[in-house]
């Protein structure tokens, strides 16, 4: 089971949860200004709160799942280097692992 | 921000964050309001007896009965930060022993959403009016006031006396009958 969940790809690359977070802070606060003075006009303040609770439902719906709209600047990883040079590669690597202990 | 979770973790962080900065807005929206209204008091009937204290001091001490009429509107007081009012009517008056006495005679609770216009007729008080001696009797200043207590949805509970009272004089004499 764990191994199902966890195979779901749920990242989202630096664009994405830069624009993620910007998105639910709008929401949420856009909601609670509504809110405010939605209760403030009404004199109910649990108004407000189910106005908020609104927003923080919708942020949820459009911030929690890595839509593709959050992958759209996937980092470019250099290509895999393939394995019969990896002899090679390995030799400056020790050496300068061992220049960082020195 | 990379994981379901970390998101789903700032997103709740900061939904908490800004409903206390509103619930903070409620509280200053409605914390310099002046929750006093008129009230209207009007004593019908007094009656005194003199009895056995039961409660305190084991001698004989006033105890007084006083019927009245109360006519309040208090719709003034209710708005975004009040769950509800509680009314309380009290006595004040001074006797030789003590420079101040204070005894809550009835109460009520009005809930939001209740009808907030007050018109109680031949009210009868919920609360023994003992003196603890006989400084009821002859006592020409009695005051009775109402007061509340507003219970906010966040924020401080305030004590507010209400505009308007009436001071009674005190009979001179105890009733004697059996019956109170």
């Amino acid at each position: 089971m764990l191994a199902i969940f966890n195979s779901i790809p749920t990242y989202m690359d630096y664009k994405g949860q830069k624009l993620a977070e910007q998105i639910f802070q709008g929401i949420i606060l856009i909601s609670a200004v509504i809110g405010f003075i939605y209760g403030l006009v009404i004199e109910q303040f649990g108004w407000t709160v189910y106005i908020v609770l609104a927003g923080f439902a919708v942020s949820c719906v459009l911030t929690l799942p890595p839509w593709p709209m959050y992958r759209k600047s996937p980092l470019s990883w250099q290509p895999v280097v393939p394995e019969s040079s990896g002899e090679t590669n390995q030799k400056p690597q020790e050496s300068l692992k061992k220049k960082r202990h020195k | 921000m990379n994981t379901v979770l970390s998101r789903a973790n700032s997103l709740f962080a900061f939904s908490l964050s800004v409903m206390a900065a509103l619930t903070f807005g409620c509280f200053i929206t409605t914390a310099f309001k002046d929750r006093r209204v008129p009230v209207d008091i009007h004593v019908s009937r007094v009656m005194l007896k003199n009895v056995d204290d039961f409660t305190g001091p084991r001698e004989r001490s006033d105890l007084g009965f006083v019927t009245f009429d109360l006519s309040a509107d208090l719709q003034p007081i209710f708005d975004w930060n009040v769950k509800q009012l509680f009314l309380y009517l009290s006595a004040e008056y001074a006797t030789k022993s003590n420079s101040l006495n204070q005894v809550v005679l009835w109460d009520k609770i009005v809930l939001r959403g209740e009808n907030t216009k007050l018109n109680l007729k031949e009210m009868k008080s919920k609360y023994f009016f003992f003196d603890d001696g006989n400084g009821l009797r002859a006592n020409k200043n009695i005051t009775l006031s109402l007061s509340w207590n507003v219970v906010p949805n966040a924020g401080i509970l305030p004590l507010v006396a209400g505009v308007g009272h009436v001071s009674l004089p005190f009979p001179d004499s105890y009733e004697t009958t059996k019956s109170y």
